[in-house]
């Protein structure tokens, strides 16, 4: 058993213990709620835990906090907890984890779920009053909305403990999220109050009404979520598939897109700038696929007619792309990541030259550079890490952002990931080199 | 044709509305201004548009009403707020700028649509009542059979009035009509929602009702957004080939056009209609790979740029179906001494006869009969002579009718 196994199961049992001893004292101290009523919201808990949708990049929004608390209020004050407590149990296991007979996560989830509800709960029943009317309703719902900040903020921590300790390598990123993230808690936990008090004001007749609502939000935002991933799923298939076709480029776009990622996020850009930096690195290259491959594997020096024609593909093709709406940012983008930071260079299609490139056009171009330099081209083999570095930082300030650069450095040297040759450049490549730099900048 | 006798039936419905509503106002009991009340809400309900997932607007008008016959128990009254109700939402469509067919559908469809929904809500209390059955089950119990009459009769009607219209594809219309389900679920849970909550909780009914929903209303708001780049997205990486010179210029977006048209004729269904249109958007893709002077060197075949083709539309992890399309898109629809070929989708025979029509009439500047004509000659092996007739159906502009 390695140290990370063994680790992991002090944590796993630690929570999973914690999470126990939890319910056995609530056994004790509360009284477990009306069955039939228990069952329905545990099962409608289930069903939204299993079934999670992204509402945002990478934000994973279930509202299963709002059935949590909805519950909550429907049980009162003396069973609440117990009953809240018992529900989160249940969600120990899913089916990725029972696919992937996985035993670490069933068991600190077990543990996180317990916890999490119980601190929540027990905050919501001092807010809650014995007896709900219509004038207590407003202490009801903002003792909820209390309880969802709570249940986020406990949540969080311990996730992030747990995969700070287990997982090292990197830090949990949604530090930064937590703002969007917790306005969506306050109010999934102000509605879930609401809703439980309507159910036990109006009578039993809202809960269908309440499930339905539920379950076609439910239904929407999961609709919305795989069409989204499936439009870039197609762009990132489609661009793959067509560089394919040339040996050397193949895997060139997956790997820059990777690279403008790992910058954005030691940038701390949000979630939709990422989104937008993402599919600028997809379609960055896109033009060049309606150049003939003879320009583009040539090795001498191109002509000005040879360049003049393929500058006139690639910008077809960013037009044809910028009529989308939707892609036009990222075109934009996209096209520009050829300026240079000092505003010199050359700058394409909806990017004038002279202006000084926007941040993502540059964070886009140190990808470009760092990848044309560690991977084999047509006329040279590629180079070192260590001699990239040099590289970009030698033109930062000039050619390249200079916080771009040093924070794709940072980023790969905390990741650990290594491209390029392993050996530092040679003397006798040096020379290879300084062609590969002009070459660079006319192929991009 | 379609055009007369809409309008017709659209005036009559506009004239029957203001004399129901003005005969049944002799009998109501409730206050008069609960009326104009709600009369205002459902009319101002139908200024927030609801874009449903097949494309046909809905309006959050339809939860108001929802909540109608639940609010004011009087059937007179439910009669008078439907009848003005529906024709102030008209106005407000008409003011929102929504186009004139659009108007007719909404005063044919819609209004009895909800005509239908106050029908079998009120028969159904009725039921209830003889019975000696009430309570808040039985309402509730009448609130859905009668959404389930308004989904039944406008979606029969919406599918009808698209077939009178274009006299094509009954069966694609009732499929698309259906589709939007879960936003008129959506709809009816929030009216019945508020009109229950309202004469306990008050004020606080608006959001126990409109939160919900305004979650939802963001889901379906994004996903329609996000269906149409989508489309977009594609359309544009189809056009890829043609930029670049290697395929001819608006070839495959006239085959999708045409192949979407004889696809729906066919009774596809919506989901079906837009793969094939993908698929045929994306029929000449391969041939981006003539990119490569060695290969055009060699020389290549249509099975080549049909295979070359479905590996780059195979990487796209969503659009298989699509794939198999571009890949069998070549294929003759029999072999010779064969019955059919079995294995080859209705959407790859649509493709080979769209693209083939198109090429003789852009390339070859034939005349579209003399296009017909030659595909019809094909049609022993390489065209299926079903999909050709489809497609001269749909090519050929209808017989406009005497009178």
């Amino acid at each position: 058993m390695d140290d990370t196994t063994k680790l992991k199961l002090k944590l796993a049992l630690g929570l999973a213990g914690a999470g126990t001893l939890l319910l056995a004292l609530l056994a004790v101290l509360q009284d477990f709620p009306e069955p039939r009523l228990w069952a329905l919201f545990a099962a409608a808990l289930v069903f939204f835990e299993w079934n999670s949708v992204e509402v945002n990049d990478r934000l994973l929004v279930s509202p299963s906090v709002m059935v949590t608390l909805t519950a909550a209020v429907v049980f009162g004050p003396g069973s609440a907890t117990l009953g809240v407590a018992a529900m989160a149990a249940l969600g120990l296991l899913t089916p990725a984890d029972l696919r992937g007979r996985r035993w670490f996560q069933p068991l600190a989830n077990f543990g996180q779920f317990v916890i999490t509800a119980t601190v929540s709960v027990f905050v919501l029943e001092l807010f809650l009053p014995t007896e709900v009317t219509i004038d207590n309703l407003w202490q009801v719902a903002l003792g909820t909305a209390v309880a969802a900040s709570i249940h986020s903020l406990v949540q969080f921590t311990i996730v992030s403990w747990v995969v700070h300790a287990v997982y090292q390598r990197r830090e949990v990123r949604p530090w930064t999220q937590m703002g969007s993230n917790h306005a969506s808690y306050l109010a999934m936990g102000f509605l879930g109050g609401l809703l439980g008090a309507t159910y036990l004001l109006v009578g039993a007749v809202t809960l269908p009404l309440i499930f339905t609502a539920y379950f076609v939000g439910h239904l929407a935002f999961a609709a919305y979520g795989e069409l989204r991933e499936a439009q870039e799923a197609t762009l990132r298939g489609f661009v793959k598939a067509l560089e394919a076709k040339d040996l050397y480029t193949r895997g060139h776009t997956e790997r820059v897109a990777h690279f403008a990622e790992l910058i954005g996020e030691q940038l701390r850009y949000n979630p939709a700038q990422l989104q937008r930096l993402r599919w600028a690195a997809l379609i960055h290259d896109v033009g060049k696929l309606a150049v003939p491959r003879e320009l583009i594997r040539k090795k001498a020096r191109l002509t000005d007619e040879e360049y003049a024609q393929m500058q006139r593909h690639v910008h077809v093709v960013e037009d044809i792309l910028a009529e989308v709406e939707f892609l036009h940012p990222m075109v934009h983008i996209a096209s520009g990541h050829h300026a240079h930071f000092d505003g010199s260079g050359y700058a394409g299609g909806t990017h004038s030259r002279g202006d000084a490139p926007t941040q993502e056009m540059s964070v886009l171009s140190v990808a470009d550079a760092f990848d044309a330099m560690t991977s084999t081209r047509s006329y040279r083999v590629a180079l070192s890490q260590e001699y990239a570095f040099t590289e970009l930082r030698r033109h930062a300030g000039s050619q390249f952002d200079p916080r771009a650069v040093e924070a794709l450095i940072a980023a790969l040297e905390r990741t650990g990931e290594r491209y390029g040759s392993t050996e530092l450049a040679s003397e006798a490549e040096a020379r290879r080199i300084a062609e590969t730099m002009e070459g660079y900048r006319i192929y991009g | 044709m379609a055009e007369q006798p809409l309008r017709r039936v659209s005036l009559l419905v506009v004239a029957g509305l203001g004399a129901t509503g003005a005969a049944l106002s002799t009998h109501v009991m409730e206050q008069w201004w609960v009326l104009v009340l709600l009369t205002a809400a459902m009319a101002a309900g139908h200024l927030l548009r609801v874009p449903a997932p097949n494309g046909e607007d809905l309006y959050f008008g339809v939860a108001v009403a929802a909540s109608v016959p639940l609010l004011v128990g009087d059937v007179f009254a439910v009669g008078v707020v439907y009848a003005f109700g529906t024709l102030a939402s008209w106005l407000v469509l008409d003011l929102r700028g929504v186009s004139r067919r659009q108007l007719r559908v909404f005063l044919l469809a819609d209004s009895a649509a909800l005509g239908a929904y106050a029908l079998v809500f009120f028969t159904t209390d009725w039921a209830f009542r003889y019975g000696d059955v009430t309570g808040q089950w039985t309402e509730l119990t009448s609130v859905a059979a009668g959404a389930l009459a308004w989904f039944l009769v406008g979606a029969v009607l919406h599918a009808l009035v698209s077939y009178e219209e274009r006299r094509q594809g009954l069966r694609y219309m009732w499929l698309l009509a259906i589709a939007d389900w879960p936003v008129v679920l959506s709809l009816f849970a929030t009216g019945a929602l508020f009109a229950f909550a309202w004469p306990v909780i008050r004020w606080w009914a608006f959001p126990v009702a409109l939160m919900p929903y305004g979650f939802s209303h963001v889901a379906f708001v994004r996903s329609a957004g996000t269906r149409v780049t989508y489309g977009q997205t594609i359309r544009a990486l189809a056009r890829i080939p043609e930029v670049a010179g290697l395929a001819p210029t608006g070839h495959s977006s006239r085959t999708a056009e045409l192949a979407v048209a004889v696809g729906q004729d066919l009774g596809l269904s919506p989901s079906e209609v837009v793969e094939l249109e993908y698929a045929a958007l994306m029929h000449d893709i391969g041939r981006i790979t003539l990119n490569e002077p060695a290969i055009l060197k060699a020389g290549y075949t249509d099975e080549d740029i049909a295979r070359w083709g479905s590996q780059i539309v195979a990487e796209a992890p969503y659009l298989s179906r699509v794939a198999d399309h571009v890949r069998t898109q070549h294929r003759p629809y029999r072999h010779p001494g064969e019955e059919t070929d079995h294995e080859l989708a209705l959407a790859a025979k649509i493709i080979k006869v769209a693209s083939a029509y198109d090429q003789a009439v852009a390339e070859a500047g034939l005349a579209p009969l003399e296009a017909l004509e030659t595909l019809h000659r094909g049609a022993a092996y390489d065209f299926d002579p079903r999909v050709v007739r489809s497609l001269r159906r749909v090519t050929t502009p209808r017989v406009p009718a005497a009178g």
